[in-house]
């Protein structure tokens, strides 16, 4: 319900706002938390508990809430797995929870048997049994979080990279004194100051109820801020309703912002960012993280409205709104004093119920005695009364044990039990600094056995700790400790300032000085008594988890899945590790803590994409030839990010008739296809012979301008990477042309030995596959074409001979011509100043006419040069063949001076070995089967003996065609062998098959001359 | 992610501008048919994979395309010292 206005609250009375949840409609004010206004309606339940099925209330009030997970809004707009805690109230918001907590649940339908149902269980019953894929769906609907979206996100993020000297994690008193120290002793160091809320000051603002000081300090403090950011040349960033949510190497740290919070973004036309990601470089990081509080542990205390101590003086204070009306605190530390005297001064009763031995009669204590308020000292709350929400609790006295083993609980239980009413119970077990983003990258723990809890290691290279993070708790000395901090931090940076050190006041209120841990087995060992609310982890499965062997905490959070989920275990992972060192009769100390990593709080997808989406995705390259395969109705596929044509479709033709129609062409006339894409490195300096030498298998030293060579080239394992055809143009200058995909590679590759191995060598690479197009005019009519396109050069097949270049005009174009082959076919390469690409396409496209000139794309290439059983890298070799395994022995030159790179390679008996898969042809005793690439060949006993690597229907043998990788297969020739494959409606078959050679088609090379 | 100075582009830039390229010192044998086959194995797959600094070899690949030399800590991923190849040679000859 909402109380009278308090003069520190940020809800604004004068702006009402309307909203819908779960389907019903509400009304908030602007200022408000999605939460705060539900609890200002008297909402009680948010979701259903994820094993059980149990109806859950909101516990904290921001990035802690384990229970309170929504969806917002629908369609492109739809988010799922916010806290309610967190989505600042707008008009029109909508919103429902990730679990219906008023859907009929059969978990909770079937609550007597909970019992059964201990960690664990799912495995055991469903996944052991063999029948977890009939139950998984259903199981996996009710898991407790939000459905995934169905729709495109229509939100727009952005990516800003940020580089800062300073950056300062957290807000609150700590920070803002941190960022302000820094700024005004330093007269050059830029900070970025970055808070999980939407204004700073996070917990300071409790102490405005009760203390001016805090009010005027807060206030002021926030004004010099401002100004630093406001001013020319600021060097103050404030990033607001912004998480830092990552930690990585080198100081590289990722912050997630809410832009315009508070504010519906479902207004037409609003296209600015909803988030964005800054990826942050800096020098020095202050945290200031501050703690969260944990709760306190009894038997069925996930009952709505339970809550935690901090988060209902935060609702009072801040929104005005109080969950119950006779509310009870209890707890092991000052802060639900805290929230006892802050109710009080908005005229709310509370009692207080405290764990620690009467008889302490400290300043706060005084205080709330004095403001007439009932406080218990020495007794414990043993269970919460209710069926789904709290209606009261059962207390006892306790007894406090003079000495009991160091890490177990002072108390026990001793005396009647009482019965109290209430319908608000808050509790605080003591603080857990936030250490999450200190261990992200290498940071250490270690125990601390005042606070009861993990602290970030002390020391640690360009880092500072302050305020609650470094265990300290009252506000004065939060900002004493930041300003110290700050100083240490321009310290490390080389700025030497003088500075007098900040006492600590070290005050008497105490929330970081707890007992040992606060709950004895007799109360762990009572069923209900849950730990992780978020995935319904109770101290008895903790208790089964160690009785079962899983005794590491790691090994109990995954047995339990404590810790995991949205929530990664912010309010219940020190009493988990507590519990276990409980059952596990150790010190906590030696528990420890499970691995912190990123990310802290939970990334939207589109936020990691941010504008990389769409045609953005991916670069994506085009040919100066693109749009002539465009206007001819090309379908294209992507090779090395290039969209090259993969087939012309006239027609209404499908891929296999266009490419049948295709290869008829080339075979019997006249083809055409755009080459450009193939990587092109011009190579120059004398010593340019020697490095192709030294890493192509085979010999360049005489190989005359005027010429062109395959080649094949392999690492220093022996292995294949890449191939292609290299062109001297004299004797210092060569052309070399690498596979599409692998130019970026063979460029890194060939620059690695220049400039790690070869230094001396006189030799220079340039990528130049952007500087020239390719036309590959292709067929037994190519040379007529050439000879009506080019007049200065003399194409008679005795003096231009196949492997030979020649430069000529084509079309008053000054071109290189390239003779080469991967068809069989004759067929010439233009190559052309890349800008004039588009021009000869066209005109070759014109003057072919008269042969009927067909262009054809990759899926062509594909077959022709298969039915020649030329191999293409990286398809039918995979990384792991030689050229020997390829049948290419010819092309390992035996002589070459330098022991070219793999040579020694193929000497290794490993290689040598006739089992190795080698590439042979495959012909289907069907021959109108076509074998899917892939396929395995199977031995007589079913175990693959290799697979299928290509495989294609030859429109000129009028049959299928395959190459495969078979063990041992150059000695098969002619051997039957068996391949598995999937037929639509007939299931496995095995297809019986002809190991043959690997060239089906025009096996004595007498096509490439072409006609006349 | 890392942040590396290119001693070319004397900058520090970040890591997705670099691609690693092994092991630094690992020298090429002279005569690679004078070794065994356990030698040549040895310097095509073994590796010292220390833990401590590991001298490693980088390369800027969307930047100025050079190979050079990085001192990096395989404990904390600390750059202690980069060079260029032509630095150490003049080192190690001084």
């Amino acid at each position: 319900m909402r109380i009278e206005k308090h003069s520190n609250s940020l809800i604004d009375y004068n702006q009402p706002l309307s909203f819908v949840f779960n389907n019903k409609a509400y009304k908030g004010f602007k200022g408000d938390t999605l939460a705060s206004a539900l609890i200002a309606n008297n909402v009680l339940y948010y979701a259903r508990s994820f094993k059980y099925g149990r109806k859950r209330g909101i516990i904290g009030a921001g990035v802690e809430e384990p229970n309170a997970l929504v969806s917002l809004e629908i369609g492109g707009r739809y988010t799922p797995n916010m806290k309610a805690t967190e989505i600042m109230l707008y008009d029109g918001l909508s919103a429902v929870s990730s679990s219906n907590p008023h859907s009929i649940d059969f978990r909770a339908m079937i609550k007597p048997l909970h019992r059964f149902m201990p960690a664990g269980f799912y495995y055991k019953t469903f996944i052991k049994q063999k029948v977890w894929s009939i139950v998984e769906d259903r199981l996996r609907s009710l898991s407790g979080f939000s459905k995934a979206p169905s729709e495109i996100d229509e939100d727009v993020y952005d990516h800003i990279f940020q580089h800062t000297e300073v950056l300062v994690i957290g807000g609150g008193a700590a920070g803002m004194s941190a960022a302000l120290e820094v700024l005004s002793s330093s007269k050059k160091a830029r900070v970025i100051l970055v808070d999980e809320r939407e204004n700073l000051g996070g917990e300071l603002t409790n102490e405005f109820t009760t203390d001016q000081t805090a009010t005027l300090w807060y206030q002021e403090t926030k004004e010099r801020l401002l100004k630093y950011r406001d001013e020319a040349g600021s060097r103050l960033k404030i990033l607001t309703s912004a998480t830092a949510y990552a930690w990585y190497d080198h100081n590289y740290i990722e912050v997630l912002q809410t832009i315009g919070t508070g504010q519906s973004m479902i207004q037409e036309g609003v296209q600015s960012a909803r988030k964005v990601l800054h990826k942050i470089r800096t020098k020095e990081v202050i945290l200031a993280t501050g703690a969260h509080e944990r709760p306190m542990l009894f038997e069925t205390n996930d009952l709505a409205n339970i809550m935690l101590s901090q988060s209902v003086r935060r609702y009072v204070n801040e929104f005005n709104v109080v969950a119950g009306k006779e509310i009870v605190l209890y707890g092991n530390n000052d802060s639900i004093y805290n929230t006892a005297i802050d109710l009080r001064k908005h005229n709310v009763e509370s009692k207080v119920i405290d764990v620690r031995a009467s008889g302490v009669e400290s300043d706060i204590v005084l205080e709330a005695r004095n403001l007439g308020i009932e406080v218990f000292q020495g007794f414990a709350i043993l269970k919460a009364k209710g069926k789904s929400r709290v209606t009261g609790i059962e207390i006892s006295k306790v007894e406090m044990q003079a000495k009991p083993p160091h890490w177990k609980s002072k108390w026990r239980v001793t005396g009647d039990t009482q019965t109290l009413n209430c319908d608000l119970l808050a509790t605080s077990g003591g603080f857990n600094p936030v250490v999450h983003l200190d261990c992200h990258c290498g940071g250490k723990t270690y125990f601390d056995e005042n606070s009861q809890s993990f602290l970030a290691q002390k020391d640690r290279k360009n880092r500072q700790l302050c305020g609650a993070v470094n265990s300290i708790g009252f506000w004065k000395d939060a900002i004493a400790d930041a300003k110290n901090k700050a100083q240490l931090t321009l310290l490390s940076l080389g700025e030497d300032n003088e500075v007098n050190p900040q006492e600590l006041t070290n005050q008497s209120r105490n929330y970081f000085n707890v007992d040992q841990f606060f709950t004895p087995l007799e109360i762990l060992n009572k069923p209900k008594v849950f730990i992780d609310l978020q995935n319904d982890v109770t101290t008895l499965d903790v208790s089964l988890s160690i009785r079962e062997g899983y005794q590491s905490i790691e090994h109990i959070k995954r047995y339990t899945a404590m810790g995991f989920g949205t929530d990664q275990g912010k309010t219940g992972n020190i009493n988990g590790i507590a519990v276990a060192a409980e059952f596990l009769d150790a010190p906590m100390s030696e528990v420890g803590t499970t691995t912190f990593r990123p990310a802290y709080t939970g990334v939207d997808f589109g936020a990691m994409a941010g504008r990389e989406l769409g045609d953005f995705f991916d670069p994506q390259r085009f040919t100066t030839i693109h749009d002539s395969h465009v206007n001819s109705g090309a379908e294209f596929e992507v090779v090395g990010q290039w969209y090259r044509p993969w087939y012309y479709p006239k027609d209404g033709e499908d891929m296999h008739q266009a490419v049948n129609r295709e290869c008829r062409a080339v075979r019997t006339s006249l083809g055409m296809m755009d080459a450009s894409t193939l990587g092109k490195i011009d190579i120059q300096g004398k010593d340019a012979r020697e490095l192709l030498s030294r890493v192509y298998t085979n010999a360049w030293m005489k190989l005359a301008p005027g010429s062109c060579r395959y080649g094949l080239m392999c690492n220093e394992k022996g292995m294949i990477i890449d191939d292609g055809v290299s062109t001297c143009i004299n004797d210092n200058h060569f052309i070399m042309t690498t596979t599409t995909g692998g130019a970026a590679s063979v460029y890194s590759t060939l620059e690695m030995w220049l400039q790690t191995e070869w230094s001396h060598l006189d030799v220079h690479l340039s990528s130049v596959t952007d500087q020239f197009s390719t036309v590959a005019v292709v067929g037994p009519n190519a040379r007529k074409l050439m000879k009506k396109l080019c007049s200065d050069v003399d194409f008679d097949s005795k003096n231009f001979k196949f492997m030979q270049w020649r430069p000529g005009t084509v079309c008053g174009v000054k071109a290189r011509i390239m003779r080469i082959s991967f068809s069989g076919e004759l067929a010439y390469e233009i190559n052309i100043e890349a800008n004039f690409g588009r021009f000869i396409w066209d005109e070759v496209a014109r003057e072919g006419k008269e042969w009927n000139i067909t262009p054809y794309g990759t899926e062509s290439m594909h077959v022709l040069r298969a039915e020649k059983g030329f191999i293409i890298v990286g398809q039918d070799t995979d990384g792991s063949m030689t050229p020997m395994d390829v049948n290419m022995n010819w092309i390992l030159a035996k002589n070459k001076p330098f022991s070219y790179i793999g040579r020694r390679s193929f000497s290794i008996s490993a290689l040598k070995s006739e089992d190795r898969l080698q590439l042979v042809g495959l012909l289907t005793k069907d021959d109108q089967v076509v074998l899917p690439e892939g396929a395995h060949i199977i031995n007589n006993k079913g175990v693959s003996v290799g697979y299928v690597t290509s495989s294609y229907y030859s429109p000129a043998l009028g049959r299928s065609i395959a190459l495969a990788q078979l063990k041992g297969g150059l000695s098969k020739m002619s051997e039957t062998v068996l391949v598995k494959i999937v037929q639509e409606k007939q299931g496995l078959k095995e297809i019986p098959c002809e190991v043959s050679s690997s060239v089906f088609y025009d096996t004595n090379g007498e096509k490439v001359d072409g006609n006349e | 992610m890392f942040s590396i100075h290119c001693p070319y582009c004397k900058e520090p830039r970040d890591q997705n501008e670099f691609s690693p390229a092994g092991e630094a010192f690992i020298a090429r044998p002279e005569n690679p048919e004078a070794l065994s086959d356990e030698e040549w194995a040895d310097y095509v797959f073994y590796r010292t994979n220390l833990k401590g600094d590991h001298w490693e070899q980088w390369v800027h690949t969307s930047g100025c395309r050079k190979y050079f030399l990085v001192k990096r800590s395989t404990i904390n991923h600390e750059v202690i010292e980069v060079a260029t190849f032509e630095e150490i040679d003049s080192e190690n000859a001084s």
